[in-house]
């Protein structure tokens, strides 16, 4: 890990001493770093108007991945862009350079941006800002495994919180497979040596799906187990997220 | 609440709104004729100030900082690197600070903001020149290792005063920060040494137990903006926004002037002038100090 090549000196984290195996984490009997069961979610936390130059923000919590997403607009569109009847989505997510446990890895996952306007897309109503931009813009504080899902709910979340129509909250779930074993909400140390993962972004009161990606080898059983445990999951996540957002909008009353 | 009644309050309110955002200057010199800031504070007060260490668990120092609605998160992760042949028993302090997309609506992705390299410039500037840590501190092995200290700042929403969030989250930060417990391996590498194997390894440990920096002068900082004869301390985005005369002064615990800044502005700033501005700075900075020993209760300085 520190070694690597014989590029300018730069710096390494001085790694533990002890070289010990990977801990062999599909035994039969192994238990998951935090100790939770197979299908147990962490607890999420969930706060609107985590920033108040933005329109609308949210900051998300799931043990110790941490992210904030701050929604701007709808405001004027690059000058560049043509004429359009309809709204555009604009998505960025971002890492800290502490996010990762070596310094300045985040940056490797320029997908994210991409997926991010995939999932959201769909649950926007965009015809309701037409000729206009909103931007989503996401930081990543802390990467712990289960980043895109977290960053998605919390988007939908931030985008509710400025005011900007959408169908349904858009809640994201994902898991990971291990050989027999499905576990959800990986954190990094899952992630790291799962066999395949299966993302579900959905909108659970209208009971459809903005974006599914499946990774790795699946059989078919397996995936629709994988799917149910996701969709439930984000049932109870939406829920979770309604909650913050009526309490919100009953402190604001007061 | 009757809905006549409500409608009209909405558009009084409404009118104030639109006032202030088509007028921003005369609203902005009403309120101080009145002795008020347009967020109903007195000219000299600062925004409320809160200061959280440890917010990022994986980092070996960390604060989160709060000026009112501005908010820094600052980590300090370390890193080994051989010291450059100059001074071989010196470690290495990089400062960085980032305004993400995510901290105000003139930043945008691919673009980054203005004011981030010049806040990263005079934060470096500032923590070099006040002394505040001994780089040899940082040392581990003469000539073959040192500690690098990467200290990044992220504003996470910007309202103003950003240098001195920034430096106070900084300053905060390195308070925080608990440097590891090493040992030399036989390659010559740095290597963790954790409480329960530690006895075992015959290395040779070269920082026996985690320890934790010595800061012998901590610098705190006031911005000031100046408008006509008015000081206004501790600025919000709006008001630095209309007016563009800023002053900002760095003064260490022991009252030391350590930094004066003042970039231009159609306002000249008098004698008078910059010593009422040190004389606010010098309140703040005793009031900054006693947040951050609050937090730090058996830190010494």
């Amino acid at each position: 890990m520190a070694g690597k090549g014989g590029a300018t000196p730069a710096t390494y984290s001085p790694s533990p001493t002890t070289d010990k195996q990977k801990p062999a984490l599909f035994k039969e009997d192994w238990v998951r770093p935090d100790g939770r069961g197979f299908h147990q979610c962490r607890p999420a936390f969930f706060r609107t108007g985590a920033v108040n130059a933005a329109s609308g923000s949210a900051y998300a919590e799931f043990g110790n991945t941490k992210v904030i997403v701050s929604v701007f607009g709808p405001r004027e569109s690059k000058k560049a862009m043509m004429y359009s009847d309809i709204g555009r989505l604009n998505c960025n997510v971002s890492f800290t350079t502490f996010a990762t446990p070596v310094r300045g890895q985040g940056s490797d996952h320029n997908e994210y941006s991409a997926m991010l306007h995939k999932a959201l897309e769909g649950g926007i109503i965009l015809e309701s800002f037409p000729k206009t931009t909103v931007d989503v813009f996401a930081l990543v504080l802390e990467s712990s495994g289960s980043d895109l899902p977290v960053v998605i709910s919390c988007a939908s979340l931030a985008l509710a919180d400025a005011g900007i129509m959408m169908y349904d909250l858009v809640a994201s779930v994902s898991v990971s497979s291990f050989s027999k074993n499905l576990v959800i909400d990986p954190v990094l140390e899952e992630e790291n040596c799962q066999d395949g993962s299966l993302m579900i972004t959905c909108m659970p009161s209208r009971y459809e799906i903005t974006q599914l990606t499946v990774t790795g080898e699946w059989s078919s059983p397996k995936i629709n187990e994988g799917m149910q445990l996701c969709l439930d999951a984000c049932a109870k996540l939406a829920k979770i997220m309604r909650s913050c957002l009526k309490e919100a909008a009953s402190d604001s009353k007061e | 609440m009757g809905l006549p009644n409500a409608f009209e309050d909405l558009s009084s309110e409404l009118e104030v709104d639109a006032f202030r955002r088509l007028f921003p200057l005369r609203y902005f010199e009403r309120h101080l004729a009145e002795s008020i800031r347009t967020d109903g504070r007195p000219l000299g007060k600062a925004r409320e100030t809160s200061i959280f260490l440890g917010a990022v668990a994986s980092a070996n120092g960390s604060a989160l900082v709060k000026i009112g609605s501005t908010t820094m998160l600052t980590a300090i992760k370390m890193e080994v690197m051989t010291p450059s042949l100059e001074s071989p028993d010196e470690g290495c302090l990089a400062i960085d600070f980032f305004m993400p997309p995510i901290c105000s609506p003139i930043v945008r992705p691919g673009r980054p903001a203005e004011a981030s390299p010049v806040v990263s410039k005079q934060l470096s500037d500032t923590i070099s020149s006040s002394k505040m840590i001994d780089l040899k501190e940082l040392s581990l092995v003469s000539g073959k290792a040192a500690w690098m200290a990467y200290l990044d700042i992220y504003c996470l929403d910007a309202d103003g005063a950003l240098f001195d969030a920034a430096l106070l989250s900084a300053v905060a930060a390195l308070s925080h920060l608990q440097i590891p417990a090493v040992a030399m391996n036989d390659d010559g590498k740095i290597v963790l040494v954790s409480d329960e194997d530690g006895r075992k390894q015959a290395q040779e440990p070269v920082n026996k137990e985690k320890r934790k920096l010595t800061l012998r002068s901590i610098p705190f900082s006031l911005t000031c903006i100046l408008h006509k004869n008015y000081i206004l301390a501790d600025p919000t985005a709006e008001e630095e926004s209309i007016v563009e005369t800023h002053v900002t002064i760095v003064l260490d615990t022991s009252g030391q002037l350590i930094s004066l800044y003042k970039p231009g502005g159609p306002v000249l700033a008098y004698t008078s002038a910059i010593q009422d501005c040190v004389a606010l700075t010098r309140q703040r900075v005793k009031e900054l100090k006693s947040f951050l020993d609050k937090e730090n209760p058996d830190m010494e300085v």
